[in-house]
């Protein structure tokens, strides 16, 4: 990422959504940043840290959303403006804290929530809509549509935050925040006030009941300030035979597909910015306008069902009208918008034609796409570190015999519910709960169950929520192998550094919290492997899983292969040797190729024998060991680091 | 994340696949090890055989060298390879040129050898005589487990003398070291199922490394065995630490496992040594390994003797060696010993029909 | 600033597309720096997913005179497809494709792993270069990843396919604008390969 406090104020520049996030917030004149990565929301911490030099602010990767907003509360209570971003399911992880502060107050500086949701599920575990914790706490929510938009709507919300004291909530969309466009940057401030609270002031939650009045109070203010705001709009005739009240990105595409029907003149739109409270008298006003209400949001039917309730209550004066949505199928409950999905939707209810193409051409594409194109499956890179290891799991776990399970965790190795990780994990769910399923698990043998539990979890998961599990797991004696895949990275968004780097978020070196360190204060014993060494790592595995009792810990220490790859690279150039190479034959039938499924490894057809690709391998060296017929040679390369 | 995972091709109706079928998902496997080494999907760990991936091929070896495997059907199978080897099978001892009391000659035997040491001594011999260039023998390995090992001298052979009772998955020796096309002959010291499987390597059309190089077979006599780690947790529910110096199961009546230790010498009753042995042995019909070119067991009533048995014409040729060398003291059995035998042979062969029968 | 030349189509919709890994997200940002300059209204959605783990990734150019444009394409509404692996045009093709679409496709096949693995097959090489000229108005079947190698780095294929998509008349700019947008992003000592790809991509369609 770039420095965003050098951009040039006036001067057009083509800026990503998370982008002009953080850019926004500088101009706002946030102090504090503080973040877990996650997809589709690490560029914001990622721009703010390599901004922070720059602006004269503080970045920090906390260890979960939770600490992050905590800590960003903090510094809003000494009046400095402040903020956390998250990925949607980070809004779940900080829920509790956000429940209580909603009530607490947040303090004279702005304090300011983002979330990116996933719809869809591009890069997630699921396609949650945030949204909730808006009305679940009481809070404003403001989404953008545009990146410009997104940019303007943060400086409003540090605004906002300060007007009414509490936290503001910002949701941003995988397409928003993975958007380029172009943008205007503003000013910086040159001020910042110094931070202070004062001792006879308090942030707690405490008397609850007068707190809570307060909470809605702050609400209903916040509802006026946003109402002047601008951000919500309305386009279209005076008297449309349909309204579309549409937010975040689903307001262009519905603007889009009303092009592409040439119903402009027939449909409206109800662009809404400012989401939560509803503005109810702008879409009471609508609603008196027009018969027809089509809703247009991702994900859930959040503003569709929110509402209808408001026309509830003022059906009387409004009369019948027709509402569409979610709940009538017009539009998928499931997955992200799209143009033709809204055209489809405005088409059917207005009666009208639509086609996104020729017939003919529809049906002969689809049908050579069937017959032609394969999948592209996901998988581990080349010389990752997590094929080693679950190949590793997978071979141990097939001599042990005893059905044994993997819960696993979330990160890159999640891929080892693919055809990549050899299927080999049973369970996936949220950060760190591989380690709760495995410590229900491991009590189970009281029942009669004899089946071994490996739990595997990445090193940025074990600090994000892993200690606790673990901790319980010690303290109650479950019975499990706890595999902690460490590659020294946040690998699966971007290689953000963590406790266990020992950088911090803007390059400093901080105080390195070892794996290790952690298990020798719990008293837990662990070993450390390099999964690279595939019998060493199938042994150690195998002992551990013989030996029962409590937790055992093995760290599977390796860098992940990308990191390596910026670092000398690996210290092998490969080769096949072909007279040697079985092929297909009885003996073999392309282990490598087939089975361990490196990309680095392909076939030969006309020769039979298998081929290292010399672009794509990276020279791990660890196909070498899995070849029955050493025919996988690995030769040192000079210039690389061992 | 859907869209991006391929549909798997089903699988072949492949020999590995049935071999997983048939034997070990079945329980029915031994580990002798004769399909383990021949290709990487199938693997021995810790005396235990598994097989994580379909090897995805329908034309392969394994199930054909599996003495557990059903298809076809042992009798004939194993009818088919005493044919092959100009034999009949002769029930219930199989086919055989002479059956004594024997013991080695060599004193170095006696204290390591499991009773008259004949098995170390016909090996030790081939081996020098040039019979045999090398040998895949059977001892102990890494955490007390069995495992196969290939021996060139009689020093090496002597280092494996004694029986440990418990699967070993030799014959992946014996598979590595015929991954060598070319080469020495091969000897084999092996407990019945693992001589069914090397007569069926010698046999097989797609294995001509093993028709090569696949010289003498010595075959032990067994009635059942353990799974290394069914061994291991036996001992340590008997609260037996340390290296075993010996395990011994005297003739009847005595009804007892010996195990003894650097600190002692106990016996556990062979009802409890039962609950832990291989299920798979129920269904091998074989006590005296038919198709060896010599097979060897316990004398009864005569600790520091074998029975002896040769029965190919090399088994015969290898003991008249033997004698005339005075490497061993060969004398005719009792009848009634001999008549114990036939019985013994007799009742494992109706049991293993009884089992198949019952599947 | 408003735009001085008329756009091919208005909007101007190009999706760039290949596998994690082959730049296309940088030859979209660089497409979409370039034409920001001559001050159309550019909007570039990228989809990474799980992009560096060998998946499908997927850029949507999206080009106007004056405005903002939504992040997604329209079903079967790109003008063109700039593709750096030959499979993934067509897959692309089936969600956005029309009988007008112009597509531009690099020619050497990245073959995914489950074909590697032989749970799939990967087309023949000339149905899919049939496929693709069925399915479009024209199709530029390029050696692009050949003409990196032969400027001593396979990743400058993405450069190579923006040089053709200049000569292609497609776009209003020409290949100094795409060198300019280049050099913001490379160091000069990076530049001249790039510029060296630019040229052979271009002259790839002469
Ligand atoms: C599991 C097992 C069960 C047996 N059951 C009977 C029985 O029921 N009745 C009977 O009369 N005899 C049985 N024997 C044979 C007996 O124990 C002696 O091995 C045999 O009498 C030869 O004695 P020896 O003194 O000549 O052996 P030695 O000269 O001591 O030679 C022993 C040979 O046995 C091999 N060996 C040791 N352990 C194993 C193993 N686990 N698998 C394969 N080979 C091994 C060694 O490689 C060595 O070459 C059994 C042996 C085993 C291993
Ligand atoms: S595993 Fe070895 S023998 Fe088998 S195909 Fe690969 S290189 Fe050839
Ligand atoms: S050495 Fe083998 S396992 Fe490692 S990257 Fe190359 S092909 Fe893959
Ligand atoms: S009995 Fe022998 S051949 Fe059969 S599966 Fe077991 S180890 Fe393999
Ligand atoms: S009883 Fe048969 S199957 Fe079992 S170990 Fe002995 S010879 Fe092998």
């Amino acid at each position: 990422m770039a420095d965003l406090s050098k951009l040039m104020p006036g001067e057009t520049v083509l800026l990503q959504g998370n982008e002009a996030l953080a850019r926004g917030a500088l101009e706002a004149g946030v102090a504090f940043c503080a973040a877990y990565p996650g997809n589709p929301s690490s560029e914001i911490l990622e721009s703010l840290a390599d901004s922070a030099a720059g602006a004269g602010i503080y970045a920090e990767w906390s260890v979960n959303e939770k600490v992050a907003l905590e800590s960003a509360a903090a510094a809003a209570y000494t009046g400095l403006r402040a903020m956390a971003s998250m990925k949607q399911n980070g809004v779940n992880v900080a829920q509790d804290f956000i429940c209580n502060l909603t009530i607490s107050g947040s303090g004279p500086g702005g304090l300011v929530l983002i979330t990116c949701d996933d719809p869809s599920g591009i890069s997630s575990t699921n396609e949650q809509d945030a949204r909730f914790i808006a009305r679940l706490a009481d809070l404003p929510l403001l989404e953008p549509a545009t990146p410009a938009e997104a940019m303007a709507m943060i400086k409003f919300a540090f605004e906002l935050s300060e007007e009414i004291q509490n936290l503001v909530v910002l949701r941003s969309l995988s397409r928003l925040s993975h958007t380029r466009a172009g943008i205007v940057p503003g000013p910086l401030p040159q001020t910042r006030p110094k931070p202070y609270w004062d001792p006879k002031v308090n942030h707690a939650t405490m008397p609850v009941v007068p707190l809570h009045a307060k909470m809605h109070e702050k609400l209903a203010r916040a509802g006026r300030l946003m109402a002047a705001a601008g951000f919500n709009s309305y386009e279209g005739p005076q008297k449309p035979e349909l309204l579309i009240i549409a937010s975040g990105s689903s307001v262009l595409y519905a603007a889009e597909a009303l092009q592409l029907l040439k119903a402009e003149d027939k449909a409206g739109i109800l662009k809404l910015g400012a989401t939560w409270p509803l503005p109810e008298e702008l879409i009471l006003d609508h609603l008196a306008k027009c018969g027809r209400v089509l809703f247009a949001e991702e994900v859930d039917p959040f503003l569709e069902n929110e509402i209808k309730a408001l026309y509830a209550q003022n059906a009387g004066r409004l009369g019948a009208k027709a509402f569409f949505g979610k709940a009538t199928g017009h539009l998928a409950a499931i997955g992200e918008n799209t143009p033709g999905r809204l055209a489809a939707a405005m088409a059917r209810i207005l009666g009208l034609e639509w086609r996104t193409v020729d017939e003919a051409y529809a049906k002969r594409s689809a049908e050579l796409l069937a017959k032609l194109v394969p999948p592209r499956e996901f998988g581990f890179c080349p010389g990752c570190p997590h094929r080693a290891s679950y190949w590793a799991i997978k071979q141990t776990l097939a001599v042990d015999g005893r059905q044994g399970l993997v819960s696993g965790d979330i990160g890159c190795y999640t891929l080892g519910v693919l055809p990549t990780g050899f299927r080999r994990v049973n369970s996936v769910h949220c950060m760190g709960s591989g380690l709760g399923i495995s410590n229900g698990l491991g009590q189970l043998g009281r029942f009669g169950f004899d089946q071994p539990v490996v739990s595997v979890v990445g090193d940025s998961t074990f600090y994000h929520s892993a200690l606790p599990a673990l901790v319980n797991a010690r303290w109650n004696q479950s019975d499990y192998v706890l595999c902690v895949l460490d590659n020294s990275a946040t690998a699966m968004t971007g290689f953000q550094p963590h406790p266990g780097t020992g950088r911090t978020a803007t390059g400093q070196p901080g105080k390195q919290v070892a794996v290790e360190s952690v298990c020798q204060a719990l008293g837990l014993p662990y070993a450390i492997v390099d999964p690279y060494d595939l019998a060493a790592t199938q042994e150690a595995l195998y002992d551990a899983l013989q030996q029962g009792g409590g937790v055992r810990v093995l760290i599977f220490r390796r860098l992940c292969a990308l990191v390596q790859g910026r670092q000398g690279g690996h210290p092998y150039r490969m080769r096949v040797d072909a007279e040697a190479c079985r092929g297909e034959n009885c003996g073999c039938n392309r282990f490598c190729s087939r089975v361990f499924r490196c990309p680095g490894l392909t076939f030969d057809q006309a020769g039979g024998a298998a081929v290292i690709d010399e672009v794509t391998c990276v020279g791990c060296g660890v196909c070498a060991q899995i070849c029955p017929a050493g025919a996988i040679l690995a030769e040192p390369r000079k210039e690389a680091a061992a | 994340m859907a869209n991006h995972v391929a549909a798997e091709a089903t699988p072949p109706a492949a020999c590995l696949n049935q071999l997983k079928k048939q034997v070990l998902d079945a329980g029915l496997c031994v580990a002798c090890g004769a399909c383990v080494g021949l290709c990487p999907h199938i693997i021995f760990y810790d005396g235990r055989v598994a097989a994580p991936d379909d090897c995805g091929l329908s034309q392969g070896r394994c199930l054909d060298l599996c003495p557990q495997a059903p298809e076809p059907a042992q009798e004939s199978k194993r009818r088919a390879l005493h044919a092959q080897a100009g034999q009949t099978p002769a029930p219930p001892l199989g086919p055989h040129a002479g059956i004594w009391q024997a013991r080695a000659a060599s004193p170095d035997l006696a204290g390591r050898a499991q009773y008259g040491g004949v098995a170390s001594a016909l090996l030790a011999l081939a081996l020098e005589e040039g019979l045999i260039g090398e040998a895949v023998v059977t001892r102990g390995g890494q955490r007390g487990a069995p495992q196969g090992a290939l021996v060139r001298d009689r020093a090496g052979v002597l280092a494996a003398a004694g029986s440990i009772y418990a699967a070993g998955g030799s014959l992946l020796a014996l598979n590595q070291a015929l991954a060598q096309e070319t080469g020495p002959k091969l000897g084999l010291v092996g407990l019945p199922c693992q001589v069914l499987a090397a007569a069926a390597m010698k046999a097989h059309p797609s294995y001509p490394a093993a028709a090569r190089r696949l010289g003498l077979v010595i075959g032990l006599f067994c009635t059942w065995n353990l799974p290394a780690r069914g061994l291991r947790a036996l001992l340590a529910a008997e609260g037996l630490q340390g290296p075993v110096k010996k395990y011994d199961i005297p003739p009847p009546p005595a009804q007892v496992f010996l195990v003894e230790t650097e600190k002692e010498t106990r016996e556990i009753p062979l009802a409890k040594v039962r609950e832990h042995t291989l299920a798979g042995c129920a269904l091998c019909p074989d006590l005296t390994a038919e198709l060896a070119d010599v097979s060897i067991g316990a004398a009864e009533g005569r600790p520091g003797w074998n029975t002896l048995i040769a029965r190919s014409a090399q088994g015969e040729s290898l003991v008249k060696s033997a004698l005339e060398r005075g490497l061993l003291i060969l004398e005719t059995p009792p009848a009634e010993s001999l008549d114990h035998l036939r019985a013994a042979a007799a009742a494992k062969r109706a049991r293993a029909a009884q089992a198949w029968k019952e599947r | 600033m408003n735009p001085a030349a008329k756009l091919y189509a208005e909007p101007l919709d190009i999706i760039i597309t290949g596998v994690g890994g082959q730049g296309n997200v940088l030859a979209s940002q660089v497409l979409g720096r370039a034409l920001l300059k001559l001050g159309y209204g550019v909007t570039v959605g990228e989809t990474f997913g799980l992009s560096q783990r060998g998946g499908a990734v997927m850029s949507m150019v999206r080009v106007v005179s004056q405005g903002v444009m939504g992040p997604l394409v329209p079903e079967n509404r790109a003008t063109a497809i700039l593709s750096l692996e030959p499979l993934e045009a067509l897959r692309v093709l089936g969600a956005y494709g029309h009988p007008q679409v112009v597509v531009l496709t690099n020619d050497r096949p990245l073959m995914p792993v489950n074909v590697i693995a032989g749970a799939n097959r990967y087309p023949d090489m000339a149905d899919l270069q049939a496929v693709l000229a069925e399915l479009s108005s024209r199709l530029y079947w390029l050696p692009a990843t050949d003409v990196a190698l032969e400027l001593g780095n396979p990743i400058l294929a993405n450069v190579v396919m923006l040089g053709a998509l200049a000569a292609s008349g497609l776009l209003p700019l020409g290949l100094p604008e795409l060198e300019a947008a280049l050099a913001e992003m490379f160091p000069p000592a990076k530049m001249e390969a790039n510029r060296q790809a630019l040229a052979r991509g271009a002259a790839l369609l002469a």
